[in-house]
């Protein structure tokens, strides 16, 4: 149950990428967020890296910013945060419904942004609205900072193309256009502190009368949460109609490859995608016109 | 709020000052201050630190066990396994007040040779740290050889099936046969069946089990621990070999047990431990540990078969219930009575045929867990009247109306209960409070449930259930109560100040309980069966009594009145007919002290006692007397992703007579939050055996953010048994909740998930499927 680390907390984000320079694995260092994930897993397995660094004081790391038609969050911003801020809701709104949904408040309080993207987990709430508002991710090491789209930064189950020398430093996206608007819905088995079965997401953006953005993001339903692409492009250029949203909850489902597990099954989870694709689609395109 | 009719007089002479009045609990101060220590934060210099190692098979043969590189491992203290014990079995009947234990029901301590279980103790370390204990478990080389288990009741049951329990697996069974069902059939115009499953559910108490355990100057095995009865004692000492006088067990005042905390486990691991290596030994559990630990809920199968008149009155009720024991007996005969006996529910049947039957199984054990076999009934029961009231097109609350036991009506065993039975006017206030029904928007529906319920309290009359309890005055006029109630967070204790103060005059907050010690605290039997405030209560109750009865007589010779004219209040004595005739309560006990007057009395309450019920029958009476009331529940349900949030929440309850407010909210509350989360989410899931929700991560109580405020209706017909005609209200608060759920759901949809939890998939696919059926 115990096993033993040494917590490195530093004040300088070079000294951190320092610390973290040397890791091969995660095994040897690993960064530390709020611990919401980290700290459980080293308890359930009784393993844990031999050092841990935290992000918690390293100075500029934690808020929200808007500039230059750009919304970025520090690795240290807490889901928290972002429901304490106002102008969430007019640039990611549903970030703010996945924040709303996310944990229970103490949790809330403690857990990063970053952490969520950077535990791999498939039914992370935080990643289907950033994949869908079109986020990207900036990791830097002590020799460089690189930004990789969030679309391509999971490999797969828990896996990602961050190297364990690399701290996740920033997460930004784009604020959405004019005439645009998204949505995430979480199903789970209960209100609170609860494993998402599914997690949908959407963002729907119109320009003279077609969809002329369209992202669906799929949580828990694949080892790692992704874009429903071929779903996407059903509706895309397209003036939407209920005939064309149905299409695209269907290639959704289609898209879903699910497993059974203690909260769902497979077969359920895929019928709930095309649940929630076409109900929140069906909000987002209403909420437009 | 209250309503204050009385169907009984109340006590003589006493004018409630302190009952009923929504008084703060005297454990309250400790708790909100942080005061209050959990079992688990009592240390001891040079204590030693416990774990147990655990079969990870559930149904194996054990072919080598060698602990030699543990027992070597520097900073370990001891390792025992089956060949180190004297005993070697423990028993796992309940910890009667008679000294009666039931044969041949004994659990080994530690595996020998045959694994029953999932979990099953193998070995125990003590170390001087938790870290070299569980280095130590890792260092014990255990070979398991798999051998067939049976993982279902029905299976169990045929001749052929591995035999885990006796020779034909059945723990126990039992039968009603009251009037003649064929001739009710015959007489019924519409019959119903339907079959209802129940799942196993975990406690989740809030403290793990946890103890403290020292040989003291005396040689006596002390144990602190969190625990509902104290009077596992001397299944210890039987264990461990010693006499009964040599182990002494204390409880905490918090923790949370809900049946969970009843039967021996860490106790006996830790004085097995502590005599063994003469040091004080710390066994805590984790919370998994905890899962694999103790004894869980029975998971009952019920076939109900029931007949109706056209007007709605049952004609006949036949009844099948399997529940499952798992391995070891435990509660399992107990609880399955309850189960029986509540088994065609609140309602006046005159034509009644129950089988009922307990099947050992190797997954894990059951034991008792709050309402106790009549929850599971309830289950079966109340879903039964809602599917009747549709096949019938009747309103479920006017088909409930007709068949409702009255006050004085005979229940299936016969009996026919004296106490007020105002199970309509329960339903009635709580119905009433859901309102109206929201109108549906889109795919979401909404629903109403109700449920009505009778569960005894108190222990079977033929357990011959007794309670002692002490009260004393202190020559500052303030008070001592001394009871072995243990309390680990309902009220108990504040409940028998409460009494004291009311009978003594002296403010609730001036009296001193010492609760929970088997050896200094007279003895009260367990927090279970919805006796505490009945048992306990009557026991202080008759002491302080007795007291004020000497002291009202010295003061009547003071004041030149008679005995009866004489009152206590506000820590003064006076006379009723004229009260400027007073004296401070604290001069009267120092004229009482210099006279020798006795300020000090050890009672005993003794419930009735009575002969088992008839085995072919199942008539006669089984428990001393019955709560009745009832919850309603309003949910809406998203049809499309099956989703249930419930919006309101309602129980009403007679409670006889109500004690303290605060702790009957509290029990009302806690027990219909369990309801929700064992109606909605909760699932123990043991494949073959295996525990597949090993961790709250898997096993899903309900959170704040799932629970809408809860309502309490409470209603006082002032006609129980227990003190001022108080009715137990331990466990019925949770009896009808998770019915009452399962009933608003079935309402929202339209459809009827049999099976328990009511998961958002299995509602989805109802939905579905009543729509492919048109
Ligand atoms: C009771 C409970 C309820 C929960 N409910 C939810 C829920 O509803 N939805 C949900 O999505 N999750 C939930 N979680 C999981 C968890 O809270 C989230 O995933 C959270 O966002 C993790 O963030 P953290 O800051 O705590 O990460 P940590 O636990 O600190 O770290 C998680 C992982 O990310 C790595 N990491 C952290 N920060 C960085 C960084 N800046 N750069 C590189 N790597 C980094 C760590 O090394 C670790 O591998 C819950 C957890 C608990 C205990």
């Amino acid at each position: 149950m115990y096993a033993n680390f040494d917590l490195l907390v530093p004040d300088e984000l070079d000294q951190a990428l320092t610390m973290i320079g040397g890791a091969k694995t995660a095994e040897d260092c690993a960064p530390l967020g709020g611990g919401t994930n980290l700290v459980v897993d080293m308890r359930a397995s009784g393993k844990a890296p031999a050092a841990l660094v935290s992000v918690a004081r390293l100075p500029g790391l934690r808020g929200i910013t808007i500039a230059e038609g750009t919304v970025t969050l520090g690795a240290a911003t807490t889901v928290s945060d972002l429901l304490r801020d106002p102008r969430m809701l007019e640039v990611g709104a549903a970030m703010v419904d996945g924040s709303r949904v996310f944990a229970g408040q103490m949790v809330r309080n403690t857990a990063t942004v970053a952490g969520n993207i950077c535990c791999g987990s498939p039914a992370a709430d935080l990643v289907p609205p950033l994949l869908a508002l079109g986020a990207s991710v900036t990791l830097r090491s002590a020799g460089g900072e690189r930004t990789v789209p969030l679309d391509e930064y999971f490999t797969g189950y828990k896996t990602s193309v961050r190297r364990p020398d690399e701290l996740l430093t920033s997460i930004s996206w784009p604020v959405p256009a004019e005439n645009s608007a998204s949505r995430f819905y979480k199903l789970g088995r209960r209100k609170g502190d609860a494993i998402t079965m599914v997690g949908v997401s959407v963002l729907v953006g119109m320009k003279d009368g077609v969809c002329s953005e369209v992202r669906i993001a799929l949580g828990a339903v694949g080892p790692c949460v992704f874009r429903a692409k071929t779903a996407e492009t059903v509706l895309k250029g397209k003036a939407p109609s209920p005939e064309l949203v149905e299409q695209a909850a269907r290639k959704a489902m289609e898209e879903a490859a699910p497993i059974d597990d203690v909260r769902a099954t497979g077969a359920y989870r895929k019928q709930q995608v095309q649940v929630l694709v076409r109900r929140l689609l069906n909000q987002t395109i209403e909420s437009l016109s | 709020m209250n309503k204050m009719d009385s169907a009984v007089p109340g006590e003589q002479n006493v004018s409630y000052r302190q009952i009923g009045k929504p008084r703060t609990r005297i454990d309250s101060p400790g708790k909100v201050f942080g005061k209050t220590p959990y079992a688990g934060d009592y240390v001891m210099p040079n204590m030693l630190h416990a774990k147990v190692l655990r079969s990870k098979l559930p149904s194996a043969r054990m072919t080598r066990l060698d602990v030699s590189k543990a027992r070597d491992l520097p900073g370990v203290a001891c390792v025992l396994t089956y060949k180190d014990l004297k005993i070697g079995t423990v028993a796992t009947d309940i910890p009667a007040q008679t000294g009666f234990r039931r044969r041949d029901t004994d659990q080994q301590i530690l595996v020998d040779e045959i694994v029953r279980y999932q979990g099953e103790p193998i070995a125990l370390v003590a170390a001087e740290s938790v870290e070299i204990a569980e280095h130590a478990l890792s260092l014990i080389e255990v070979e398991l050889e798999p051998v067939p288990g049976v993982y279902d009741v029905f299976e169990a049951q045929k001749p052929d099936a591995p035999k885990v329990f006796g020779d034909d697996n059945i723990v126990a069974s039992y039968k009603v046969r009251k009037g003649d069902v064929e001739a009710g059939f015959a007489a019924a115009e519409t019959i119903v069946e339907n079959t209802f499953r129940t799942q196993y559910i975990e406690h989740a108490f809030l403290e793990p089990e946890v103890g403290l355990g020292w040989e003291d100057e005396q040689g006596v095995i002390n144990i602190r621990t969190s625990t509902q009865a104290v009077e596992t004692f001397r299944y210890i000492a039987d264990a461990i070999g010693i006499p009964h006088s040599k182990v002494r067990i204390r409880g905490a005042l918090v923790g949370g047990g809900f049946g969970g905390k009843c039967d021996v486990t860490v106790e006996l691991y830790i004085a097995l431990l502590t005599l063994k290596t003469g040091r004080p030994v710390r066994l805590g559990y984790t919370r998994e540990d905890s899962f694999y630990g103790h004894g869980k809920r029975h998971p009952f199968i019920i076939s109900h078969k029931t007949g109706f008149a056209k007007d709605g009155r049952i004609t006949a009720s036949k009844i099948d219930i399997t529940s499952e024991s798992g391995p070891y007996a435990f509660m399992s005969p107990y609880v399955l009575m309850y189960a029986t006996e509540a088994g065609p529910g609140p309602y006046l049947v005159d034509n009644v045929h129950i089988d009922s039957r307990s099947v050992a199984t190797n997954n894990m054990y059951t034991s008792a867990f709050r309402g106790f076999g009549a929850t599971q009934a309830c289950i079966a029961y109340e879903q039964q009247m809602d599917e009747a009231a549709k096949v019938l097109g009747m309103d479920p609350i006017e088909l409930r109306r007709i068949n409702l036991l009255k006050t004085g009506d005979a229940i299936a065993t016969g009996f026919e209960v004296q106490s007020a039975v105002w199970t309509e006017e329960c339903m009635d206030r709580a119905w009433a409070a859901l309102g109206e029904k929201p109108k549906d928007e889109g795919a979401i529906r909404y629903g109403h449930g109700i449920a009505a319920y009778q569960q005894g309290y108190g222990r079977m009359i033929w357990l011959h259930d007794t309670a002692e309890g002490w009260v004393g005055v202190e020559m500052d006029g303030t008070v001592v109560v001394r009871s072995g109630m243990t309390d680990i967070g309902a009220g108990q204790t504040s409940s028998l100040a409460q009494i004291a103060g009311e009978l003594l005059g002296v403010d609730m907050m001036d009296i001193t309980v010492y609760n929970s010690d088997s050896s200094t605290t007279p003895l009260a039997g367990t927090s279970s069966a919805t006796r505490g405030l009945y048992m306990s209560g009557n026991a202080v109750r008759n002491a302080a009594t007795a007291v004020r009865n000497r002291l009202a007589a010295r003061a009547a010779q003071h004041f030149g009145v008679a005995d009866s004219d004489i009152d206590f209040a506000d820590s003064r004595v006076f006379v009723a007919s004229d009260r400027e005739k007073s004296l401070p309560f604290k001069e009267l006990i120092a004229t009482c002290a210099s006279e020798g007057i006795h300020r000090s009395e050890l009672a005993i309450f003794r419930a009735p006692f009575g002969d088992w019920i008839d085995p072919e029958t199942g008539q006669g009476q089984v428990h001393p007397d019955y709560t009745y009331g009832a919850h309603a529940v309003q949910v809406a349900v998203d049809t499309e992703t099956g989703e249930v949030t419930i919006l309101k929440s309602v129980g009403a309850h007679d409670v006889g007579q109500c004690v303290n407010i605060a702790a009957v909210e509290g029990q009302i509350e806690g027990g219909v939050a369990q309801g929700h989360g064992y109606a909605l989410s909760e699932e123990l899931i043991y494949k073959d055996g295996c525990l597949v929700t090993p961790s709250l991560s898997e096993y899903l109580c309900p959170t704040s953010m799932d629970s809408p405020r809860i309502e309490c209706i409470i209603l006082e017909s002032r006609s129980g048994l227990g003190p001022f005609g108080a009715k137990g209200i331990g466990e019925p608060g949770h009896t009808p909740a998770a019915s009452a759920v399962a009933n608003a759901v079935a309402d929202a949809i339209g459809a009827r998930v049999h099976d328990f939890p009511l998961t958002p998939e299995k509602i989805a696919r109802a939905v579905s499927a009543t729509r492919d059926n048109g």
